[in-house]
C-alpha cells in the first residue's frame, strides 16, 4: 500500500490532484479492489498516457475521474479538479459538486465503441443539439463549432450530421463522438482506448488528429489504452498500471528507453513491433492478479526476477529520485541489468 | 519450408450479392467484392501471414483456403485436388472431401466465443480425437489431451481438462483452441486474429507456442492480421511470407524481412507509417501519405488500381486497369505500375484531387 | 494426411492414464450427468416447490386413484358444503357426488393430456425450428412455409371443429388435438435462435472439424436453446390444461371421463357461483387448475438454470469451483 510520503511524479500547475484514490467491490469471493489507493497528478495541457493490460484498472480510472463508478463499486478518496477559471473543486464532494455541470461540460469522455455511445434512433445533428440545449448552451453558435469541430476531423460536416450512427463507418463514427465530446469546449477530455476497434490507417490517423487538436485547443487529455506503442509517441508522460496501483510514471521518452520498473521494462520486451529483434523478444512469465487475491507486498513480485524477501513483506511506493520519473520499486538501482531492454540495443548500435 | 504445396489458391474470386438491406438506403441487389482474382500458394509447414484492414477481403479468403467459404470463380486446391470438385462429387476425385475437411482448421478470434460454454475442455477436446481417431478409447484420449494440455504450460492438466470455458482465461482458452485444430492433425490452420484479442504481454508467448507446435505436428499457418507488427513477429520467425491485401485484392507479397525493409506498394508503405512503434527517437514519418483518410466503398471499389484514390503515387495510368503482380525476384511481388519502369505509368500525369485532401468519401457512407 | 506424431507414444490399449481408473470415470460422469444437475436444480426454491407440487399430482393421478373411491351419484347428501361430512371431505354436487373423487379421478386424463400436448408440441417445435435455422436453403423455406400455414390457421377455431368432428376419448389425442398447430410460434423463435447461434465461432469450428451435423445440433446448438424450449414446454403444459378445461367447459369434448373443466360447467351451471353455501363446487377444480399450473411454472423457472454452466461448475463436486478468473 503507498505511505503518505509519496512522490508522485509531482507536476507544476495540476489540472487534476487524485489522492488515495481506491475503488472496491463486495464480491462473494471477497473485497476486490479494481483500484487500490492510487495517486495521481495531471498537468494542465498535457497529455497523459495511460496503459496497463486487461485487469490493470485502467477503465477504473477513467470512470473514477468522472465520478462514473458504477453500483456496487465504492469510491474513496479525494480527486480535486482545477479548471481554468480558478475555483478548485473536490470532485468527489456530492453534495457541493454539482458533478452533471462538470461532466461533458469541462470533462468530457471518449470511451471505445463509438456506435454504442450513440442513440441509433438520432440523427448526429440531432445528437448535437440535444448536448447543447442539455447544457444550455446557445445552440446555434454550438452547431456552428460542431461543423467546425468536424471538418477539422476531416469529415463532411453536413453528410455526417445528416446521417444516422449506423450509417457511418467505425471510424467515422469515432471521429464524429470526438467532435461531441469536444464541442462544449472542455478542458479535460478522458479518452479510453477510442481507437480500439478501429483499422491500422484510421487509427494513426485519428491519433495524430488528436494531436493537433490538443495544441489547438490546448486541452488535457487523458489517453487509457493497453497499446503502449500507440500512445508512446503521442503522450507527453507516461503512466503505467499493474495489479490496480500506478507503478511507474514519467515523460514518455524516459519511460521507453529507460524504464525504471521490471514490469514495464518487461513489457516493452514483450509487446511486438517491428523494430525490436524477434529472437530478443521475450513473453512475460506469469498473469495479472485476480483482484480479490491481490499477491503481500510488491505486487508484481512473483513475475519479478529481482524479487526478494523485502519484495514480499513490504509494497514499494512510487517514488523518484527528484527527476519526475517515479517507480514503484525496491531495487531501482538494479533494474537495468537484470532486465535489459531490447530497444535499447537496437538505439545503441544505430 | 518445403517444395510441397498444401493449398492452392488460382485466381479465386468470392463474389457476395447482398440482397438490400432493410435499411433504405443502397437499393436494389449490390455485388461486393470481397476477393478479386487472388492466387496464392500456401507451402507445407510454413507461415502466411495476410494483412489488411477491414474490407479488404482477408477474412473471406482466409475461409476460402481452408474449404470454409466457396469461391465464385477460380479455383481452390488441395494437394492438387479441387476442393470443391471434391465436395461435389465431380471428376475423378483422388482425395476425398471429408479427409480435406479434416485437414484444414481454424482458430478464431474471439476466444470467450471459440469454445462451447456449456462443455468442459476434456469435452471440447474429445471431438476431434473422436472424430480423427475413432480408434481411440476413452483412457487414450484422455492421456493425449492430458499430454497436449501439460505441453501448452496449463498445468496440472487433470485439473485443467475439466474445467468449463469460463474458468479460463482469455490466454488459456486461446490455447485450448489451438489444441482443438492441432488435435485434428491439419496441415493448414487459419489463424483468424488469433492473437489480437489477447492481452498485449501473451501474445508472443501464443506465437511462439503455435510456431513451436508447428514443427510437431508438420502444419502451416495462415495468419490473418490488421496488425502488422504481430504478422510481423510470427512470419518472421517462421521465416515466412507476407501478403498485404487491400478491397480483395494482393498487393504485395514476399519474404517477411524483404517486405518490411523494402516495401515496394505505396498501401504497404502507408501500413508501416501507420504502425506505431516503441523508438521515441524514431522519425515518426509526419502526418498521414495518404491522399483520403476514408476506405471507398467496397460495393463500388474504384475502377483500375483500386487504391489510387488514396495512392500518394497516383497517376492517370493508374485509373484504367488493374496492374499485374510484377515478380521481383526472391518470390517477392507487387502489384504497382511503379515496379515496371517501362510502364506508361511515368509518362502519365499526376492525379488531380477532388476538393481538400483528406476529404472523407462524400458519396456513399461505408460499413466496417 | 498428415502424418502420425511420433513423438506421442501410442497407447497400447492398457487402461489407466496417470491416475484415472475405470470407476474415476463412472464416478465423474454420474456427477456431471445426474448428479449436478439435480443439485443445481435443487438449489433454487422454485424447484424445490414446484417438484413438490407436480409430485403430489403424480401421487394423485397415481395412487389417489387406487385410495379415493371413483365419482358415482349419491356419495353424499346432496350440495354438501366442504369440511362438514368427512365421508365426503371436499362435499358433494347436485347429484351427491363427491368432489374429492371427481377432482382426484380427473387427475390421470389430465396427466395423460399434458403429457402428450407438451411433448407433441415442444418436440416437433424443437426439431422443425432447429433443423429449419440451421441448415437453410430449401429445408427451410419448406419447413417454414409448413410453419407459417400452421401458424395462421386460427388456433380455437381449428380445435373446436377437430374435436367437434373426431371426438376423440383417448386423452393423448385430446392432448395433442389442443396443441394441433401451438407449436408453430415455438418453432420460428427456435429458428430465430438457431439462424444466430449457427455462425458462433465454436458452431463454425465444429463445422470445419467435420463433425457431422446431428452431433452439432446436439452438442453445440440445443444446449443453447434449452431454457427457452424449457419454458415453451410449461406454457404448452398450461396451454393444454386451459385448452382442455376450456372444451370440457364449453361441452365440445363428451363427458367420456371427468374433468375439472366438467366440474367447473357443472358448477356454474348449478348455480354455485350465487351461494357461498356452494361455493366449494366451483373453488376445488379452480384450485386444483391453479395448482398444477403454478407448480409447472416455478419448476421450469428453477430449471433455467440447469443450462447455466458457471452455476454448475459451481455445484460439481469433480470441479474445482471459485477459478473463474477477473473479468474487467
Amino acid at each position: 500500500m503507498t505511505m503518505q510520503q509519496t512522490h508522485t511524479a509531482a507536476v507544476d500547475d495540476p489540472i487534476f490532484e487524485v489522492r488515495d484514490v481506491s475503488v472496491s467491490f463486495d464480491m462473494d469471493r471477497g473485497e476486490s479492489r479494481v483500484l487500490d489507493r492510487v495517486d495521481m497528478d495531471i498537468e494542465r495541457g498535457e497529455i497523459l498516457g495511460v496503459v496497463g493490460e486487461s485487469g490493470s484498472g485502467k477503465s477504473m480510472f477513467a470512470s473514477a475521474l468522472l465520478d462514473a463508478v458504477v453500483d456496487p463499486g465504492v469510491l474513496t478518496g479525494d480527486i480535486t479538479f482545477d479548471p481554468e477559471d480558478g475555483r478548485r473543486i473536490d470532485l468527489l464532494d456530492r453534495d457541493e459538486t454539482d458533478i452533471k455541470d462538470i461532466r461533458w461540460r469541462q470533462i468530457a469522455m471518449v470511451f471505445q465503441g463509438a456506435m454504442s455511445s450513440f442513440n441509433p434512433t438520432m440523427t448526429i445533428e440531432a445528437h448535437f443539439r440535444e448536448t447543447l440545449s442539455v447544457h444550455d448552451y446557445d445552440v446555434e453558435a454550438g452547431m456552428e463549432r460542431a461543423r467546425q469541430l468536424l471538418s477539422d476531423l476531416y469529415l463532411e460536416a453536413d453528410q455526417v450530421l445528416g446521417s444516422h450512427p449506423h450509417e457511418l463507418s467505425g471510424g467515422m463514427s469515432q471521429r464524429a463522438l470526438i467532435a461531441l465530446a469536444l464541442v462544449l469546449e472542455p478542458e479535460v477530455l478522458v479518452m479510453d482506448e477510442p481507437t480500439a476497434a478501429l483499422d491500422l490507417l484510421m487509427q494513426r490517423s485519428i491519433i495524430e488528429l488528436i494531436r493537433e487538436i490538443a495544441d489547438e485547443r490546448d486541452l488535457t487529455i487523458v489517453f487509457i489504452t493497453h497499446d503502449l506503442p500507440l500512445v508512446a509517441n503521442l503522450a507527453d508522460r507516461l503512466a503505467v498500471l499493474y495489479a490496480f496501483e500506478f507503478v511507474e510514471v514519467g515523460p514518455s521518452d524516459e519511460v521507453l528507453t529507460g524504464a525504471k520498473h521490471p514490469y514495464t521494462r518487461a513489457l516493452l520486451n514483450a509487446t511486438p513491433n517491428l523494430d525490436t529483434p524477434r529472437e530478443e523478444m521475450r513473453p512475460i512469465e506469469g498473469s495479472a492478479p485476480d483482484p480479490v487475491n491481490v499477491p503481500e507486498g510488491c505486487s508484481y513480485h512473483p513475475r519479478c526476477p529481482l524479487a526478494d524477501d523485502t519484495c514480499i513483506r513490504e509494497d514499494p511506493p512510487l517514488t523518484d529520485d527528484g527527476d519526475d520519473h517515479a517507480a514503484a520499486c525496491h531495487y531501482v538501482d538494479r533494474v537495468a541489468e537484470e532486465v535489459p531492454l531490447t530497444l535499447q540495443e537496437v538505439t545503441v548500435d544505430e | 519450408m518445403s517444395d510441397e504445396t498444401v493449398v492452392s489458391l488460382e485466381n479465386v474470386e468470392v463474389h457476395f450479392e447482398s440482397e438490400g438491406s432493410i435499411l433504405p438506403f443502397g437499393g436494389d441487389s449490390e455485388v461486393v467484392q470481397a476477393v478479386d482474382g487472388v492466387s496464392l500458394d500456401i507451402p507445407e509447414n510454413d507461415v502466411v501471414a495476410l494483412v489488411g484492414e477491414s474490407g479488404c477481403g482477408k477474412t473471406t479468403l482466409g475461409k476460402t483456403a481452408i474449404g470454409t467459404q466457396r469461391p465464385t470463380g477460380g479455383a481452390v486446391k488441395y494437394k492438387g485436388q479441387d476442393v470443391w470438385k471434391a465436395n461435389d462429387g465431380e471428376g475423378d476425385v483422388e482425395i476425398p472431401f471429408e479427409e480435406i475437411r479434416q485437414s484444414l482448421q481454424i482458430i478464431h478470434q474471439d476466444p470467450g466465443a471459440s469454445l462451447n460454454p456449456n462443455k468442459t475442455v476434456q469435452h471440447s477436446l474429445e471431438a476431434p480425437l473422436k472424430l480423427r481417431h475413432g480408434e481411440m478409447d476413452t483412457f487414450e484420449r484422455r492421456e493425449r489431451i492430458h499430454e497436449m494440455l501439460s505441453r501448452v504450460g496449463m498445468e496440472p492438466p487433470e485439473d485443467y481438462a475439466k474445467r468449463f470455458p469460463h474458468q479460463l482465461s482469455g490466454g488459456e482458452q486461446q490455447r485450448v483452441a489451438l489444441i482443438r485444430a492441432l488435435l485434428m492433425n491439419p496441415d493448414l490452420i487459419l489463424a483468424d486474429e488469433a492473437v489480437s484479442a489477447l492481452d498485449v504481454s501473451l501474445r508472443i508467448d501464443m506465437m511462439d507456442l503455435m510456431l513451436d507446435l508447428q514443427d510437431t505436428f508438420d502444419t502451416s499457418f495462415l495468419f490473418i492480421s490488421h496488425n502488422l507488427s504481430n504478422a510481423s513477429y510470427i512470419a518472421g520467425k517462421a521465416d515466412g511470407r507476407i501478403g498485404i491485401m487491400y478491397l480483395g485484392e494482393l498487393v504485395e507479397i514476399g519474404p517477411i524481412d524483404e517486405v518490411l525493409n523494402d516495401p515496394q506498394h505505396p498501401y504497404t508503405k502507408a501500413l508501416m507509417w501507420a504502425t506505431p512503434n516503441l523508438n521515441p527517437k524514431a522519425d515518426d514519418g509526419g502526418s498521414s501519405p495518404l491522399r483520403k483518410i476514408d476506405v471507398p466503398d467496397p460495393r463500388n471499389p474504384p475502377t483500375g488500381c483500386k487504391f489510387h484514390t488514396r495512392c500518394p503515387e497516383a497517376r492517370e495510368a493508374c485509373t484504367g486497369e488493374m496492374p499485374d503482380a510484377t515478380d521481383l525476384g526472391n518470390g517477392h511481388e507487387v502489384a504497382c505500375y511503379r515496379a515496371d519502369d517501362g510502364h506508361d505509368y511515368w509518362s502519365s500525369p499526376e492525379l488531380a484531387d477532388e476538393g481538400d485532401e483528406l476529404t472523407g468519401t462524400a458519396d456513399e457512407s461505408t460499413a466496417d | 494426411m498428415a502424418e502420425q506424431n511420433s513423438s506421442f507414444s501410442q497407447s497400447d490399449g492398457s487402461a489407466g492414464g496417470q491416475g484415472a481408473s475405470r470407476a474415476d470415470l463412472y464416478r465423474e460422469w454420474i456427477d456431471m450427468a445426474l448428479l449436478t444437475p439435480i443439485r443445481v436444480a435443487w438449489d433454487d426454491w422454485r424447484t424445490q416447490v414446484g417438484s413438490i407440487i407436480i409430485a403430489f399430482y403424480l401421487l394423485m393421478g397415481t395412487v389417489g386413484v387406487a385410495l379415493v373411491e371413483p365419482p358415482t351419484q349419491g356419495q353424499g347428501p346432496r350440495l354438501t358444503p366442504a369440511f362438514q361430512d368427512w365421508s365426503v371431505p371436499l362435499g358433494t354436487n347436485d347429484i351427491g357426488t363427491s368432489i374429492l373423487s371427481a377432482t382426484v379421478h380427473a387427475t390421470p386424463p389430465m396427466l395423460q393430456m399434458i403429457a402428450a400436448g407438451a411433448v407433441f408440441s415442444t418436440a416437433i417445435a424443437t426439431v422443425i425450428g432447429t433443423v429449419s435455422g440451421y441448415k437453410g436453403g430449401l429445408t427451410d423455406r419448406v419447413l417454414t412455409t409448413f410453419t407459417d400455414i400452421a401458424m395462421t390457421i386460427p388456433g380455437l377455431p381449428l380445435i373446436i371443429l377437430l374435436a367437434a368432428l373426431f371426438d376423440p376419448s383417448n386423452p393423448a389425442l385430446i392432448g395433442i388435438l389442443i396443441t394441433i398447430n401451438a407449436w408453430a410460434g415455438l418453432a420460428r423463435s427456435i429458428r430465430s435462435q438457431v439462424l444466430s447461434l449457427r455462425d458462433h465461432s465454436y458452431v463454425e469450428a465444429s463445422r470445419i472439424m467435420g463433425a457431422p451435423t446431428r452431433r452439432i445440433l446436439v452438442d453445440d446448438v440445443l444446449p443453447n436453446i434449452m431454457p427457452y424450449v424449457l419454458i415453451n414446454f410449461v406454457n404448452s403444459a398450461r396451454n393444454v390444461i386451459f385448452g382442455s378445461v376450456a372444451l370440457y367447459y364449453l361441452g365440445l369434448l363428451g363427458g367420456t371421463h371427468e374433468n375439472w373443466g366438467i366440474m367447473l360447467d357443472g358448477a356454474y351451471n348449478g348455480g354455485a357461483i350465487y351461494s357461498l353455501q356452494v361455493i366449494h363446487w366451483l373453488f376445488v377444480p379452480m384450485i386444483a387448475i391453479i395448482g398444477i399450473s403454478f407448480g409447472f411454472v416455478l419448476f421450469a423457472q428453477g430449471t433455467e438454470k440447469l443450462f447455466n454452466p458457471r452455476i454448475r461448475a459451481r455445484h460439481a463436486e469433480t470441479v474445482e469451483d471459485d477459478t473463474a478468473p477477473y473479468q474487467e
